[in-house]
């Protein structure tokens, strides 16, 4: 690709002429507005807050959507572009509640942060309430129809990040909605509720149990296979309420299935075990890790030494890292002697 | 004289409000209709252009509110100031017409059209609030007048209607921006579901469309035009690719017929498509052993490859549509046979015969000269017309010609020349076609003329051609091309092929009364309803027209069967609202290439990749390799979505 150059608020910059005015406002170090725009999409172009001036050229444009051209000079914010986003911003709250202290999503939100930023503290426009349904595609995700402000990232994501949508928009104007077309091809990944940038997908299992600003949120691996997806455990108090993801962390990039963004329960639960258990007259029994690490090995060792080695059999979890896994089978082989091991991944 | 009170249609501005009728300035860049339906005087125009009135009687701030509200309707709801802000509007201007307005809805109302217009994603969004912000400025007067009054408004008689440049130059007017909306989103069964509502036959127009669209997307205005043709065909393989078969909603009809249909050409199976639709029992009678009439024996396989026509034939077939192969309608089976059995008659037997030159040794009977139509025949049956024949002379300047020149290569003739009287400018052949015939090595002969066919033994030896010049303009607005005289020379050639025209074989009408024929020698019939005066019988396609193109020999079928399903159920056969709408069209121009759009282009379009011309000139083997689904969903990304309302006051 070749490059172009260009001038964004007085600032020239080169760039490949297959980018975006964005992409290169971006490089140049000039922050646009943004809204529905996602990295990990393809450019959605429902919010018109990214609307920059080229000179010569009488419509604004989305810079998002619109590649650079050499010599272009962009204007990124005017009396004109403050209306427009303004404009834009006030017409979602023509319907967006201001239910922010009971927001899920308060202190986070997108939308909260750019009316702020719009100073808008009062809205002429006037329309009546939208009758919209409230059913989504999985119940592990709540819908709040009236938070929805239709930037379609939920929608987006589900079908270009995810090639499922089981989401779609249905209707038109002012009647259209975001609606659970396929729930049947639903697999509850929680990609929709990762992008939403306002508070209209919250998280069912986690509703009201901390504000975002409260809760600690510490990078791990996902423990449930080997694919090794980064992901935030949200920690308040010492317990996990909450699994939220990065866009630029790991492998999955902001990506999880379903249990490594729904199954976070099991951490804090009673019924786990935290302990090993010996089984003694027929009864479990809590045991130390001592005793019970000595028993395993001496057991082994005397199946071993009177039946042979090939005797023994090794299954290994898929939920243990590649490196776990790696020793594991070496202690097999090695130390057991045997190669029967195997790995629950491969049933 | 004109009779407009006021335009703004495009920005210009001419205002007659308050003149003597006499002195009325007229509008240079848009002609109102008089009418819209026969007895509905059309009283303005309200739409992405701006307003044009013709009468006083009609409330412009009505208009505004049912035009906008027209807008608000239209709008897919995927940009946040068109999907809301065009329901403030049209809720604001709904108070005002009711007599509950204040001024502040005034300032609400200009500075809401002006953002929406400004910055909407799409044409809906940007041209909705144009005519609105005209209003406000030239009807200042009727505005206040509005607020004053504490009554409401009495509503006029409006019709809208959405259209888009591409859309209404497509025959068939497919729901362009709409199916491309959905190849770009990456729906694409949803965008074949969409071309499929009006065309069965998406894979091969997909392939070989004249495409009227492109000659009137808005997106050439930036750059160059949104390839509309390979992103049908793209929906189409995809299905194939995915091996999935097609499935057809049929919505019967209170009342069933039996319809037969003569000729399985586009125009046939199109009309065969929507009557099966409605549950109607169908057959057609087909002359040849295969369907799609000029598509099949005609357009060459590295063009169309066969297997794509049968397939999308076979689907109508297997939606209950019976065709009778090699039946001839007025030799095995005649017409008044196949009226008394079928409650209607659709003719679409195309124009299958080839236009004589007028040179003198063509009707000799002489082995080598062969007509453009055979030869395309034999060849596309997989015939050699004359093997011994090397040397090729092709006379015309249209797609048959460019056909007949490319498939004699194939055919390993050695020599393949073209002789045609204008000069390449003036050629209708398509020119994406020309310049493929040109990289494959054909010999133009541009502004040269046939006279005489020569031969010895009764087998063609070469053609005598003269040089022409291009003189004064004809009819067509094409300079006519005249002789030099004395400028005759031979070229030694075994084969003549001209393809200068086709005509229509009407001896099936023989002993049939009251189907009228043109003097061009065309069926006659309404042009909208597709009737002839014998009730019975309907006609469209190349038969209708002369030699057309594909699509607007399936529009013809898709009317006819729109026709035909109401003769069946005993409604009157007339013009509706879309027909009305057409013709309004045609005068108020949807696509206008003078447009100043203010958007910054520099996009070009996507082509297909290409056989190389070496190797593509030896096969029949389909030449152009269709998009990837990531070109696909890039080219769509041009569109610019110029889907536009226009709301009429009668
Ligand atoms: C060489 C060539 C190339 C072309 N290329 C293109 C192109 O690239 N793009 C494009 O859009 N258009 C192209 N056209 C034009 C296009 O093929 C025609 O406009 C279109 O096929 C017309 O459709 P139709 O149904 O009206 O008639 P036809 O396709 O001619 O079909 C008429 C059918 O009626 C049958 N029939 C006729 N008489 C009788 C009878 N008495 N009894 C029973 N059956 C009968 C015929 O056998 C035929 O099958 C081309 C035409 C030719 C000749
Ligand atoms: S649910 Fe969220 S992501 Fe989806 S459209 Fe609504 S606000 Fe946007
Ligand atoms: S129709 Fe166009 S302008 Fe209106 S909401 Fe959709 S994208 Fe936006
Ligand atoms: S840009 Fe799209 S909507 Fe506009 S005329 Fe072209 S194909 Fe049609």
């Amino acid at each position: 690709m070749s490059n172009v150059t260009l001038t964004i608020d007085g600032i020239e910059i080169t760039v490949s002429k297959d980018k975006t005015i964005l992409e290169a406002a971006k490089t140049a170090g000039v922050r646009i507005p943004t809204l529905c725009f996602h990295e990990r999409m393809n450019p959605i172009g429902s919010c018109r807050m990214c609307v920059v001036e080229v000179e010569g050229f009488t419509q604004p444009m989305a810079a998002c959507d619109t590649r650079v051209q050499d010599g272009i000079s962009v204007t990124t914010n005017s009396g004109q572009l403050f209306r427009i986003r303004q404009d834009s911003l006030k017409l979602i709250l023509v319907n967006h509640p201001l239910d922010c202290p009971v927001c899920d999503k308060g202190g986070e939100c997108t939308l909260q942060d750019l009316v702020f930023e719009f100073g808008i503290d009062k809205v002429e426009y006037h329309a009546p309430k939208q009758d919209r349904l409230s059913e989504y595609a999985t119940s592990l995700i709540r819908y709040w129809p009236d938070r929805c402000i239709m930037c379609l990232r939920c929608v987006t994501a589900c079908r270009e990040i995810k090639a499922i949508g089981a989401i779609d928009i249905r209707g038109d104007g002012y009647g259209s909605q975001v609606v659970s077309v396929h729930p049947d091809k639903c697999e509850s990944c929680g990609e929709c509720l990762m992008v939403c940038p306002t508070g209209a997908l919250t998280e069912n299992l986690s509703r009201y149990k901390g504000r975002p600003w409260i809760s600690e949120r510490v990078m791990t691996t996902c423990t449930y296979c080997g694919c090794g997806c980064q992901l935030e455990l949200n920690v308040l108090n010492n317990s996990v309420i909450g699994v939220t993801t990065r866009d630029d962390a790991g492998v999955n990039r902001g990506s999880l299935c379903v249990k490594g963004r729904f199954g976070y329960e099991f951490i804090g639960s009673d019924e786990r075990l935290t302990k090993p258990l010996i089984r003694k007259n027929g009864k479990f029994q809590e045991a130390g890790w001592d005793e019970a690490l000595a028993l395993v090995a001496g057991q082994l060792s005397k199946i071993k030494k009177e039946s042979g080695p090939d005797a023994i059999a090794a299954l290994s979890s898929a939920r243990c890292t590649n490196e776990e896994n790696y020793l594991f089978q070496k202690f097999i082989r090695a130390v057991i002697g045997t190669n029967n091991v195997d790995h629950c991944a491969r049933l | 004289m004109s009779d407009i009170l006021f335009s703004s249609w495009g920005g210009e501005i001419i205002d007659n409000r308050g003149k003597d009728p006499r002195d009325f300035e007229s509008v240079s860049n848009v002609t109102l209709p008089g009418h819209f339906k026969q007895d509905q005087k059309i009283k303005a125009l309200f739409g992405w252009y701006g307003i044009v009135l013709r009468s006083a009687d009609v409330n412009i701030v009505d208009l505004c509110r049912e035009y906008i509200t027209e807008v608000q309707a239209k709008s897919c709801g995927k940009c946040f100031l068109c999907r809301v802000g065009t329901k403030v509007m049209a809720d604001t201007l709904t108070r005002i017409c009711e007599g509950k307005g204040s001024s502040a809805d005034l300032s609400i109302l200009s500075r809401l059209a002006k953002s929406i217009s400004e910055s909407s994603k799409c044409n809906i969004g940007q041209s909705g609030p144009v005519p609105v912000l005209h209003a406000m400025e030239y009807f200042a007067e009727d505005f206040a007048e509005a607020l004053s009054s504490k009554g409401s408004i009495s509503a006029g008689t409006y019709i809208s209607k959405l259209t888009a440049p591409c859309m209404d130059a497509c025959p068939i007017h497919l729901d362009i921006p709409k199916y491309v909306e959905c190849i770009k989103e990456g729906r694409f069964q949803e965008a074949l579901d969409v071309i499929r509502e009006r065309l069965p036959l998406p894979g091969v127009v997909g392939r070989v469309c004249v495409r009227p669209c492109e000659y009137h997307c808005r997106r050439t205005i930036l750059d160059e035009p949104v390839s509309i043709k390979y992103l049908k065909r793209f929906a189409a393989d995809c299905e194939l690719a995915g091996k999935k078969e097609p499935e057809y909603r049929v919505v019967p009809s209170a009342k069933k017929g039996n319809v037969a249909i003569v000729g399985a050409g586009p125009a046939g199976l199109t009309c065969a498509y929507h009557l099966a639709q409605r549950g109607h029992r169908i057959t057609i009678y087909e002359r040849l052993g295969e369907p799609g009439g000029m598509s099949a024996i005609g357009i060459p396989d590295y063009r169309l490859p066969r297997h794509i026509l049968r397939g999308e034939a076979g689907q109508i077939q297997k939606m209950g549509v019976t065709i009778k192969y090699n039946t001839t309608v007025g030799k095995d089976i005649m017409l008044s046979r196949i009226e008394e059995e079928s409650d209607a008659v659709f003719l679409a037997i195309g124009a299958q015969s080839s236009t004589m030159m007028r040179v003198k040794g063509e009707d000799q009977g002489y082995r080598g000269f062969i007509p453009g139509v055979k030869y395309l025949q034999d060849i596309n049956e997989g015939r050699d017309p004359y093997p011994e024949g090397k040397k090729v002379v092709v006379v015309g300047g249209g797609n048959v010609a460019i056909d007949c020149v490319r498939c004699s290569f194939r055919v390993n003739k050695s020599d393949v020349n073209l002789v045609y009287r204008r000069t390449k400018n003036e050629m209708p052949a398509d020119h994406v076609e020309i310049r493929d015939a040109e990289e494959e090595q054909v010999k133009f002969h541009y502004l040269t003329n046939p006279t005489r066919v020569l031969a010895e033994n009764g087998k063609v030896v070469g053609v005598e051609c003269i040089r022409m010049e291009l003189g004064e303009p004809d009819d067509s607005g094409r300079r006519r091309p005249v002789p030099i005289e004395g400028s005759e020379f031979i070229i030694d050639c075994d084969i003549v092929v001209p393809a200068i025209g086709q005509s229509i074989d009407l001896s099936l009408l023989e002993g049939t009364r009251g189907i009228e024929t043109t003097r061009w020698g065309t069926i006659s019939v309404n042009e909208v309803t597709k009737q002839s005066k014998l009730k019975k019988f309907f006609s469209g396609g190349d038969c209708e027209t002369g030699p057309g193109a594909l699509i607007t020999g399936c529009a013809a079928g898709l009317k006819a069967a729109a026709g035909i399903d109401r003769m069946i159920n005993g409604q009157p056969i007339e013009l509706d609202e879309d027909d009305c709408f057409d013709k309004f069209f045609e005068a108020v121009k949807v696509f206008d290439p003078t447009e100043k759009i203010g958007l910054l282009g520099g996009q070009k379009s996507r082509h297909l990749e290409m056989l190389p011309p070496e190797i593509r000139k030896h096969t029949f083997d389909e030449v152009e390799q269709g998009f990837t689904a990531r070109e696909a969903m890039a080219e769509a990304d041009r569109c610019l979505r110029c889907y536009r309302v226009a709301t009429v006051a009668v």
